[in-house]
Parts: structure tokens; sequence; C-alpha cells
């Protein structure tokens, strides 16, 4: 894809992101529940004009779309606004918890990747065996658990029974790590700290699985039925008369092409571990934006809800661009 | 106790002891035999010797919003601060205020209190604690516009002590506090704010401050997320606390982590895993799991959260007093309170916490009585029943049901409906609802703002009436609210209060239900921890076996 072909399709993202967020805000808004009440809890003071005056601090007794203007003409300017709750910038909040739930992404992803790649392989190639019986049984076992039980089960097991594996959090604190990034396992191998290495890849693994679950099952059967698909067609049969070991008919013909609609399913699939993982992030205790972005809706936090979904919605937009160019390498056929 | 408890695992005949000033006639208790008793006499010694050292790792149940202690209003910042920040005065876990960073206070005239500082109380940094760092912490709570960072607002703890108008220097060691108006509560509402130093503060800022919080309490800030962990080391030059309070002196843990974790089911996991040494708000059906735990102790205190089902007193047929006295009968709180609560909450007397210092003690709960409940529904002409909807959040379903079910059995046709609590507490407030089932958090120690908040006509960006689902609306009551928040006799306090309770128990608005008990948990290598009424979790006094 050509470079201003990229270009142009990241500057869209701008619009979209401010449409949706725009959206967010009038739902937020038209959503019964007052921040201020709610930040005001059980409170059996409130002072005089404290109602009052935290509304006007908010901007919330202006008209609605005074607000608006002054939220999109922030926004424009980079600035998201102030968290009503933790009194701090929302840039500063959603980069400070970032960096986890990418890192949990990434880990979900891998583990998606090489659980479903070579069930999806197998299960093609050896179509209707008990292999192929068994991991598309499994997989459907897969979507349809839910990833909080799976989650919970996992620490019951591998954390209090096993005690393999740490129950909550992202790394020990005794491991020392000097946060860089804030990606604890890149910081990790930045600063050559093993111990730390071990903790974060050991904090991450029950997480990723849970996260990954569902994925893996997805990916599994797009990839075995796509794949039964293309070892149908005529240039398979051709390779196989040519005598290629049937290894490489699988790996060089046949997956090349099958992985176009798994590498969609992928990306649309990176969007939802990106911005689907409140749950596990709840579970886990890993401290990323889905729970920031589910504790921000309980308290009816306008600014930091907009901005947590801003970055969802750049997050899923972003996905598709690097989708559509993946796509010209696995098919130059292929062009914008 | 311990003899008792461990026998406790292996016949269930046996009690379990969790309070030991909580026996109940016909428990089973193991008598040990002297060799036996000599045995856990030497044990408990071992145990009550503080030990220096050790990590101490806590489970809180939400995050922490901020590390600046004037500008938050939320009950788990505030456990994480109270450990690293002092105030003039703290509470006991039995609700007594004691002086902390005070030698002394005194009432000079009914709007002027005066303080004198512990000399030699030093911050984390090593500088002296004086009257400008008191005077400079209350200017920035109730200066409007008091805090610059990130946009210039007023302090969200201004509110928790709005009567306070200014606080004088009188010399390094002495301030005084000049209120609007005399306020009984004042010294329990101080308890709520924590000293900052003024220097350091100064030089750098509210976003530097709340990057690296410096105080003067038992640890010092290390460093820490908001969202992941926070991590506290004992600071050795500690004065020591309050006098009233033993032991006093520097903390005994070397370090404190704060972990989030808001899930219920991974806290429990991770304190069963040894991850962590205390965690709060156990919740009621993994208790008995605890139990079995020979490595885990759980732990009550008497809750601070009254539960009531609330009804439309504005609507019929709720608005006969008949009606709504037949539903206090036909509600069996004792059972639910077994069934749901494993047995761990107190019947609510009336509106007041049976904890709380003001509750009238000539109040008995109504008690279950289907008969009576019956009779008086035929009174008001409801002999048939009528219908009821109950609308809840999904904290209070389970107990909305039970309450149904028991009110199904004398004939009235009771139904549950679910809401987000945000949406439903303005319809409540508006008197578009005819039931509710919900908890207003009654501090225990005084009536003041509880009352307020709960009995009082409903009157909209106030404080009167916040907590108001009923839609009750008394002009007697409402002059005694308002008489107690300013009357200092106590005497005089008490008759006032006792006569709003008589009038709101015998014009039952609600349901009266009950109170439950705040369950938290610890290892069993955790000594001399107490959980608080106000859930605060004080770490000063822990050590490590």
């Amino acid at each position: 894809m050509r470079a201003v072909k990229v270009l142009e399709r990241i500057l869209i993202t701008i619009p979209i992101m401010l449409g949706v967020a725009t959206i967010v805000f009038l739902f937020m808004r038209l959503t019964p529940g007052d921040p201020v009440d709610i930040m005001m809890g059980e409170a059996g003071f409130v002072s005089e004009g404290e109602i009052e005056n935290l509304r006007r601090e908010f901007h919330l007794d202006k008209p609605l779309w005074q607000q608006w203007l002054l939220f999109v003409g922030g926004a424009l300017r980079g600035n998201l606004g102030n968290s009503y709750t933790q009194k701090q910038p929302v840039a500063a909040l959603i980069a400070e918890r970032l960096p986890a739930t990418v890192e949990l992404a990434l880990g979900a992803l891998l583990f998606a990747l090489i659980i479903a790649v070579p069930i999806g392989i197998l299960s093609a190639v050896k179509q209707y065996s008990l292999i192929d019986r068994l991991s598309m049984a499994g997989a459907f076992v897969g979507i349809s658990l839910p990833a909080f039980w799976l989650g919970i089960m996992a620490i019951l097991i591998f954390s209090v029974k096993l005690k393999w594996l740490p129950v909550a959090g992202r790394i020990d604190y005794q491991a020392g790590l000097k946060v860089i990034t804030g990606f604890y396992v890149l910081d990790s191998l930045l600063t050559g700290n093993t111990q730390a290495l071990v903790s974060s890849l050991k904090h991450l693994v029950l997480p990723s699985a849970s996260l990954g679950a569902a994925m893996a099952a997805i990916v599994a059967r797009v990839l075995r039925s796509s794949m039964v698909e293309v070892l149908r067609q005529d240039y398979i049969t051709l390779a196989r008369a040519k005598g290629q070991h049937e290894f490489w008919v699988v790996m060089r013909h046949a997956l090349r092409n099958a992985l176009i609609p798994t590498v969609t399913v992928v990306g649309l699939q990176t969007g939802v571990l990106l911005g689907g993982n409140m749950i596990v992030e709840t579970v886990f205790g890993w401290p990323g934006l889905g729970r920031l972005a589910v504790s921000a809706i309980y308290a009816r936090d306008f600014p930091l809800v907009q901005g947590v979904v801003m970055v969802y919605a750049f997050t899923y937009v972003a996905a598709n661009l690097l989708v559509d160019i993946l796509y010209t390498y696995l098919n130059p056929k292929i062009t914008f | 106790m311990a003899a008792t408890n461990a026998k406790h695992a292996q016949d269930k005949t046996f009690a379990y002891i969790e309070n030991p000033s909580l026996i109940h006639p016909g428990w089973k208790l193991l008598i040990p035999a002297p060799e036996d008793a000599a045995r856990l006499v030497a044990e408990y010694r071992a145990a009550t010797t503080p030990k220096r050292g050790g990590t101490l790792v806590v489970g809180l149940r939400g995050p922490v919003l901020t590390l600046d202690p004037a500008d938050y209003r939320d009950r788990i910042t505030e456990t994480v601060l109270r450990n690293i920040f002092d105030g003039l005065v703290t509470r006991t876990v039995k609700n007594e205020v004691v002086l902390e960073l005070a030698e002394s206070a005194t009432l000079i005239d009914p709007t002027t209190w005066e303080f004198k500082l512990k000399k030699g109380v030093t911050f984390h940094n090593g500088e002296p604690l004086t009257a400008e760092d008191v005077k400079f912490t209350f200017d920035r709570i109730i200066t409007e516009g008091g805090i610059e960072y990130p946009e210039k607002h007023t302090a969200a703890r201004k509110g928790l002590i709005a009567p306070l108008q200014s606080v004088e220097i009188m010399d390094d060691y002495t301030v005084r506090f000049h209120l609007s108006a005399p306020w009984p509560v004042f010294m329990q509402m101080l308890v709520h704010q924590q000293i900052v130093p003024k220097d350091y503060f100064e030089q750098v800022g509210t976003k530097g401050f709340i990057e690296h919080p410096i105080g003067a309490g038992p640890f010092k800030f290390v460093e820490g997320k908001l969202s992941e962990q926070i991590v506290l080391e004992r600071y050795e030059n500690y004065y020591g606390g309050a006098n009233d309070l033993p032991p006093v002196g520097p903390a005994f843990v070397d370090r404190v982590i704060f972990k989030i974790l808001p899930e219920d089911a991974t806290r429990v996991a991770a304190l069963q895993a040894g991850e962590v040494n205390i965690i709060q708000s156990v919740p009621a059906h993994m208790i008995p799991v605890l139990q079995e735990d020979p490595n885990i102790v759980v732990k009550t205190c008497g809750g601070t959260r009254p539960h009531f089902m609330e009804v439309n007193v504005k609507q019929a047929p709720l608005n006969d007093v008949r009606v709504r006295k037949a539903l206090n009968y036909a509600v069996d709180v004792r059972t639910l309170i077994d069934k749901l609560y494993g047995g761990r909450a107190t019947v609510l007397p009336g509106p007041l916490s049976p904890f709380n210092n003001f509750v009238d003690k000539t109040l008995k709960p109504y008690g279950y009585d289907p008969a009576k409940a019956k009779a008086l529904l035929a009174e008001a002409g409801y002999a048939g029943g009528f219908s009821l909807v109950i609308d809840v959040d999904a904290t209070s379903k389970d107990l909305a049901e039970a309450i149904a079910g028991q009110l199904r059995n004398v004939g009235i046709d009771a139904s549950v409906r679910v809401w987000d609590w945000a949406v439903l507490r303005p319809l409540l407030l508006a008197g578009e609802r005819q039931a509710t089932v919900s908890s207003w958090g009654d501090s225990a120690f005084d009536p003041v703002g509880y009352m307020e908040a709960k009995w009082h006509t409903y009157v909209e960006g106030s404080t009167y009436g916040r907590g108001n689902y009923s839609q009750y609306s008394n002009p007697r009551v409402d002059e005694l609210i308002k008489a107690g928040e300013v009357e200092t006799d106590v005497a005089k306090r008490h008759e006032i209060y006792n006569e709003a309770q008589r009038i709101i128990w015998d014009e039952a608005p609600c349901v009266f239900l009950f109170v439950p008990q705040e369950v938290e948990a610890c290892t069993a290598n955790v000594m001399n921890w107490q959980p608080s009424p106000d859930s605060r979790i004080n770490l000063h006094d822990v050590w490590l076996k």
C-alpha cells in the first residue's frame, strides 16, 4: 500500500474517533445518573453550594451544545479534559494504563495463535479424524466459556491448589523492576533484570490464556474451514502432482492462501482483545484500561469514559488498517 | 477460644468463636486440660510479643483515587492515606476519638477549639511538624478553588468540615480552629483530615506531591501506581502515634503493599494462596470456606450499614401506617440474617444502628408476627393483599427476593425488579417507585449526617433527605434533626434523637431490617490486627509472626 494511502487512512481515524466520542458524549449524558451525586456518595455532610460548585466546575451547568463544543475543542487540541473522580488529566490516566492493556492483549494474541494455528492446520489436513473432532469440540467449548469463569477456575487450579502461578497483578514488587516504557516484559529485557522477566511472564500466563481462549477457538475454526477449502483447489493437486512433500504443500501452498480470512478475523479479534478485556482485567487485578473504563462508567466520569472510548475506537481502526496492509503482502494481487 | 476453634474443625457441634466478647448461650465450648492450657498460654504469650520485620500485603476491593489527603471522598483511598498521614485526632476500633498529633484539645468557646501539638513530630523528610503545617493543610481544604492541579478547584474534603471558618496560629505548636456555629461532631469529623507538610508542598506543588507524598504517619511512601499497587516502608523516626492506642512507637512491619483486587473471588484466592495477608469485604458465601482453612483467620466487627426496605409513604396503600406496620410484622428478619448472612448481622431496633452512641435503647424490633400482619392488613382494608413492586440494584437482589417471598406468605403480591443504582436512585428520590431495599452508612458514632440524609424531608441539592427513599416527611422529625445538629449538651442531644427515633419507628416509613457485620480476613501470621467499623485498615500496630 502506498504511503499516501496509509496516511489518508490514519487521518480519517480522527473524524471517526470524534464521531464515536460524540456518540458516547451524548449517551453518557442521556443515561440517568448524576456524576456529582454519585461522587458525594453517602456523605451525610454536603456543604451548602457544594453540589452547584462541582456542577459548575465540571461545566455540567452549561447547555449540552456548549459542553460538547468545550469537549471537541479540547480534544482537537489534544486535551481530553480532567477526570472528575481522580483529579488528573484523562490523557495521563490513559497513558499510565495503556501499556498494561496492550501487553495483556499481545499475550492473549500470542497464546491464541500458538494454540489455534497448529490445531487449525492439523484438523483441516486430518479432516473428520479424531483429532479434528476433538479439537473442534474443544474450540466450541472455548467460545462458550465465559472468560470470568475460566479466569477464576484457572486461579483456583494453578494458583491456589498447585501454586505454580501468581493469582493477580503484573509483577512482584521484590523483583525490583525499573519501569521505563510501562511494558513490564520489555522493561525487564531492557534493564536485563531476569527476576523481573520471570515474574512478569508468570503474571501474564493466566490472564493471557483466559483472554485468548475465545480467540483461539474462533481462529482455529476459521483457519480450519479456509484450509479445507484451499486444500480442495486445483493448484494443491498440481503441487502434489509435482511430487512435493505433503508438509510443504500444506505450509507453502495451502496455508498462505488460507491465511487471508484468518488475518481478517485475527485483526478484528485483536480489537476485541484490546477493548473487551474489562472482565479479565477485573478478575486478575490487571491495572489496565478496561478496569479504568468500568469504574469511570459507574462513576459517570464523563471525560474519562470519552477518553477511553476514543482509544478503543482508535485501536479498532488501527487494527483494521494493519490487516489491510498485511493483505497486500499475503496476496500481491490486492491493491488499494 | 483457640482450643474451641481447633475442636470445631473436627467436630462441628463445637462452636466457632470469632469474637471472644461475643459468646452466645447454648454454644458448646471446649475447656482445655491444665497442660494444654499451659501450652496455650505460652503460645498466647509468643503471639502477643510484637516482632519487627516482614512485608505485609493488603488486598483492597477498589481503586485508590489519589494520594492527596485533601481531595477525595471514598473510604478505600482513606485506608491507604491514613497509613502515610496522621491527623490531629484519630479513632479507635470502638469509635472513640483519641488524640494523635495533638497533645491536647480544648473547647475555648462553643465555636473555638484550641489544639496543642506534640513536639518532636517529624514528616518523612525530617522536617518538624508545626502549627504552620496544620494551618496550611486546612487552608487548602477550606479555601474555594484552593487546589490548583489539574485545574483550579475546591478540595473534595471541604464538605466534611464545612463549618470550619479559619485556622489561627497562636504559637509554633498551638492552633485555634474557628467554626461558624457550634458543631457537636467536630472532633469526630476531624479524624478524617490528615496533615501535610507546608514547605515540601510549596516546593513540589500538588502534582509533585501526589507523585511522591510525604506525611507524618507510620509509613512512608516508596512507590506505586494507584491502579496497581502502592508500596510503603516503615518510617523509623515516627513519633509513635496516639498515646491511647498502644503500642506506641514505629510500626513493626518493614514494608506494606496495597494491591488493588476488585474481584471478590480473586481477593479470596490471593489470600488462600498466601499472596496477600489481609483482605477487605469477604462475601458472606465465602466465609465457611475460609473458616475451614487453618492458615486463615476470619474477623468481624459491628458494621455501619443499616439495611431497610423503604416504602413510598405517599402512595396508597403504603400511605396507611397500618399497612407499613403489617410489612414490619410480615418480614422475618432473623431468618433473613441466618439464611443470607450466615447469622452475621444484628437486627435493627429502629432507624438508627444499634451500635450508634445515640440509639434509643428502649426501642425494640417489631418482630416476626404474621398473624398480626394479616390482622393489620385486614383492618386497613387489604385483607386480600395488594401488589408491591420492589425496585433494587443488583447488590440487594437476593435480599429483596427473600423479602418478597415472605411478603407473599401474608398475601401481598410482591415482586422484584433490578436496576443500575445510578438509574434507580433519582427515580426513588422523585417518589416514582413503590419500594426499594437499600442501605446507608451510619458511621455509628453520632446521628448527625446520617439522620439528615436518611430521615429528613428531601431537599434537592442538599444534605437533607439525600438518602430518603421513602418520601418520608415529618415536620417534627425535621425540627429535631436540625436541633441535634447544633445542640452541644449530650443529655439534651439524647432526648432530641430519642424522640425522633420513636416517631420514625412508630410511623414505619420502612421495614427495619438489620446491620450486617463487616467481615475481613487475614492470614494466620498477622497479629494484633482488628477490622474497624469504618473499614479503615490501621497497620501501625500489626506484626507478622
